[in-house]
């Protein structure tokens, strides 16, 4: 066994590990930390790739502000318990049957699949970047615009309520204020 | 024995199920958008995978990788402040009771 093959089932442990505890923890807490094991481990599984940039790039947006946004919002709403504890027995078997036919199915598929695997592994940082300013240039700046979009609308999604009846009573004032002004006009 | 392609894809089908399985059984709604996140991140490493070995020449499968960091982030700031949302309107934490989205 090769010493990067043993690499690879170390993180895959933790990984597997991470994503059955945050499915089957109890307390919403406890499935962050695991999510966050999960989300190192494959930060390390792309450094195993060979792609640095990318196992930065994870640790700073998952291992970091994800986690940490999640975290806020967990504290943010409160320790509650999910009302009613877990879903129906029948659900969960039928999701369970699902998943696993699903993973053979696709495990099957990659052992008989014929990959056309190239010697070469050569993977930096600039290479990436190469691509995605020049082929890719139009998909980044809209990717850019629309993380914008989204992280706007979910400011404005998650303002209290009496800011936004606050303008809106402004906005009807202002209104009204148009439309005497208007019957003035008129009246004159 | 060596590292292979198959490694990582399996890892990452099984990352995919475990995922899934979560975000179709749990009741929690932040427990779903922290499912799907798993459910992406199994995506980005078959991605990864795929560009280190079929095509290590033109990053073009990292660069994907990049794309759907950013949706992903776009996509769980956009659920929690859902999450936020529906905990201030109605109090409730638990997806199935969520009958309305509107309002």
């Amino acid at each position: 066994m090769s010493t990067s093959l043993v690499f690879f089932y170390v993180y895959a442990a933790v990984a597997v590990a991470g994503a059955l505890g945050l499915v089957f923890a109890r307390n919403l807490v406890h499935a962050v930390m695991s999510l966050f094991a999960t989300l190192i481990a494959i930060a390390a599984l792309f450094l195993l790739l060979g792609s640095q940039f990318l196992a930065a790039m994870q640790l700073f947006v998952y291992g970091g502000a994800i986690t940490i946004l999640v975290l806020f919002v967990l504290m943010l709403t409160g320790p509650r318990p999910e009302a009613g504890g877990r879903s129906k027995e029948i659900v969960r078997l039928l999701s369970a049957g699902l998943c696993v036919v699903f993973f053979g199915a696709i495990a099957m598929i990659i052992w008989q699949a014929q990959w056309r695997i190239s010697p070469s592994r050569i993977h930096d940082t600039a290479s990436i970047a190469t691509i995605l300013f020049s082929r890719y240039v139009l998909p980044f700046e809209i990717a850019g615009l629309s993380l914008t979009i989204a992280l706007i609308g979910a400011v404005v999604l998650a303002r209290e309520d009496d800011v936004i009846e606050a303008m809106e009573a402004d906005a009807d004032t202002l209104a009204a204020g148009a439309e005497s002004a208007a019957a003035e006009v008129d009246s004159a | 024995m060596t590292l292979t392609l198959n490694h990582f894809l399996v890892l990452g089908a099984a990352l995919f199920c475990i995922g899934l399985y979560g975000a179709l059984t749990s009741r929690s709604a932040l427990r779903v958008v922290i499912c799907v996140e798993l459910v992406l991140n199994a995506v980005n490493l078959n991605l990864a995978a795929f560009s280190a070995y079929v095509a290590p020449r033109q990053a073009v499968g990292m660069s994907f990788v990049v794309f759907l960091m950013v949706m992903a982030a776009a996509e769980v700031g956009l659920a929690l402040a859902i999450v936020i949302t529906l905990n201030r309107a109605n109090d409730i934490n638990a997806i199935d009771s969520i009958k309305r989205l509107r309002g």
